[in-house]
């Protein structure tokens, strides 16, 4: 998948809820501080993918590697991984400070710290002045950003994104994955980023792969990714350039 | 206007229920009793009337009831809300509902009698919480809503355990409903009357059986102050219920 050194190393990772099989043989290395997309509809098992990482569910076989280490029956909450969800999910009765301090005090970090990390955090995710606000404040955008902060600033060894900007109007979304390309950097993140938007997919990801019907597809490199035409890329680019020639328009003055 | 009609004919059976509390000689065609007294209140009071020790168990009863049957639904619903046979779980919770109390009593009586229980506090408190529990646990499976179990995973990914979880966050939004759900286990205890009957054998007296016993002997002024403290705890806790609510909101 790439040149730089495997960080993450998924190998055959199966689930069945029942006797349906909702992911199978799923295999794919991602290199340290890479953000993969994986792109799928609804239903396809995007999110269990996540959930065996994240360690929330049992997998059936295969193993998961961080750095050569088999994490695979590490209980989730020593394995260091952070799952974000569609919705952002922060805790009502906590101010967006309290919400992104959460995960420090879990660690009880000293005050000061906090204070310091948090502000930073905030700053960084352009929230300074709506600390004190409760999250039923903010709107849908800064929502999920103060969602972010509170995952990033326990600097998870590897962040799981489902669909986060998925509730959110087109304008804010492209801002966040804009937001989220600065932030990934910043914070030097190794993340996956699950999607049904191929636009999306292909903005976030530094890596590429896809599933359907529970089968994973790891493409070598993004051009890989764009030059398969099961990958969805060229009927895309073919719909816009019909539109410039006018196939789908209605060229006739009204 | 309206409101206010059925306002009134609302208060007036309790208004009549404490004026007979105090009724001296009331004797037709007298509109109003010819004499107050308060001397049964007073006997209340000082502890001195058989009813004193009545109000106390019940209390007692009603709040082990409440207590136990609120922190046993909260923890079941959790285990039901996202339990595969989560449809027939939810189906035998409705049960002791589908039946009556007292049907709910007959069929435990057998084994009460067995394990010594009959005519005892500790049967009375047993049978009253296993239909509270019912309730309870009907109660708490809404709140236990994909938000909350997703709550749960998300503090552990994010390095909590699952006590974490409960005391920062599952506990505190849970405020509102355990207070709900207490004051409603406690009210079915409290008014329990064909359990204490039947699993008390007369012994546990409660106040409900003190009520139906005065009724009985047509002594109509302690029957009264009787209902009287029957109705005084469920005002009290709605009261501060509303308030506290009203607070946490």
């Amino acid at each position: 998948m790439t040149t730089a050194a495997s960080f993450l190393d998924v190998q055959g990772l199966s689930k069945s809820f029942g006797a349906e099989k909702v992911l199978e043989d799923a295999t794919f290395r991602l290199a340290e501080r890479q953000t993969l997309s994986v792109l799928g509809r609804s239903g396809c098992g995007k999110t269990t993918l996540l959930k065996l990482l994240a360690g929330l569910h049992e997998p059936d076989g295969g193993s998961i590697l961080r750095r050569g280490a088999d994490i695979t029956r590490v209980p989730v909450e020593r394995r260091d991984v952070v799952y974000l969800y569609q919705e952002p999910l922060l805790f009502p009765h906590l101010s967006v400070f309290d919400n992104v301090a959460f995960g420090l005090r879990l660690r009880h970090v000293e005050a000061d710290r906090v204070q310091k990390d948090v502000t930073h955090m905030l700053e960084s995710l352009d929230l300074l002045d709506q600390g004190d606000k409760a999250p039923h404040q903010l709107s849908g955008g800064q929502r999920q950003r103060v969602s972010f902060g509170r995952a990033l600033i326990v600097s998870p060894s590897l962040l799981l994104l489902d669909e986060p900007f998925s509730s959110l109007d087109a304008e804010t979304r492209t801002q966040m994955q804009v937001l989220f390309k600065r932030v990934a950097a910043l914070y030097a993140i190794t993340a996956i980023f699950v999607t049904h938007d191929l636009k999306e997919a292909l903005i976030v990801g530094d890596a590429m792969a896809t599933i359907r019907s529970g089968r994973l597809t790891a493409y070598g490199s993004k051009q890989a990714f764009v030059d398969d035409p099961e990958s969805g890329v060229g009927s895309e680019v073919d719909f816009w350039e019909s539109l410039k020639g006018g196939r789908y328009g209605n060229d006739q003055p009204v | 206007m309206l409101a206010t009609v059925v306002a009134g004919l609302s208060v007036l059976p309790f208004l009549v229920l404490a004026l007979l509390s105090v009724a001296g000689p009331w004797e037709f065609p007298d509109l109003l009793p010819t004499r107050l007294r308060f001397d049964r209140w007073t006997a209340v009071l000082s502890g001195d009337s058989a009813l004193a020790p009545c109000l106390g168990l019940s209390l007692l009863v009603s709040t082990i009831v409440a207590l136990l049957a609120t922190s046993a639904g909260f923890v079941t619903a959790r285990a039901v809300a996202d339990h595969p046979r989560r449809r027939l779980l939810m189906l035998l919770a409705y049960l002791p509902f589908a039946a009556s109390p007292v049907i709910l009593g007959v069929c435990l009586l057998y084994v009460y009698i067995r394990l010594g229980l009959v005519a005892t506090v500790a049967g009375v408190v047993l049978s009253h919480t296993i239909f509270a529990y019912a309730f309870a646990v009907v109660f708490w499976v809404p709140f236990w809503n994909p938000e909350k179990l997703a709550y749960e995973d998300l503090v552990r990914t994010l390095g909590g355990t699952r006590g974490h979880a409960y005391r920062h966050v599952i506990l505190p939004l849970s405020k509102e409903p355990v207070l709900v759900c207490f004051l409603q286990t406690f009210l079915i205890s409290w008014f329990q009357y064909g359990l204490t009957l039947l699993v008390g054998g007369g012994k546990v007296d409660t106040l409900p059986l003190r009520v139906y016993a005065y009724v009985g002997e047509a002594n109509l002024g302690y029957a009264a102050v009787a209902s009287s403290l029957l109705l005084l705890p469920p005002l009290v806790l709605s009261w501060l219920n509303r308030r506290v609510i009203g607070r946490l909101a």
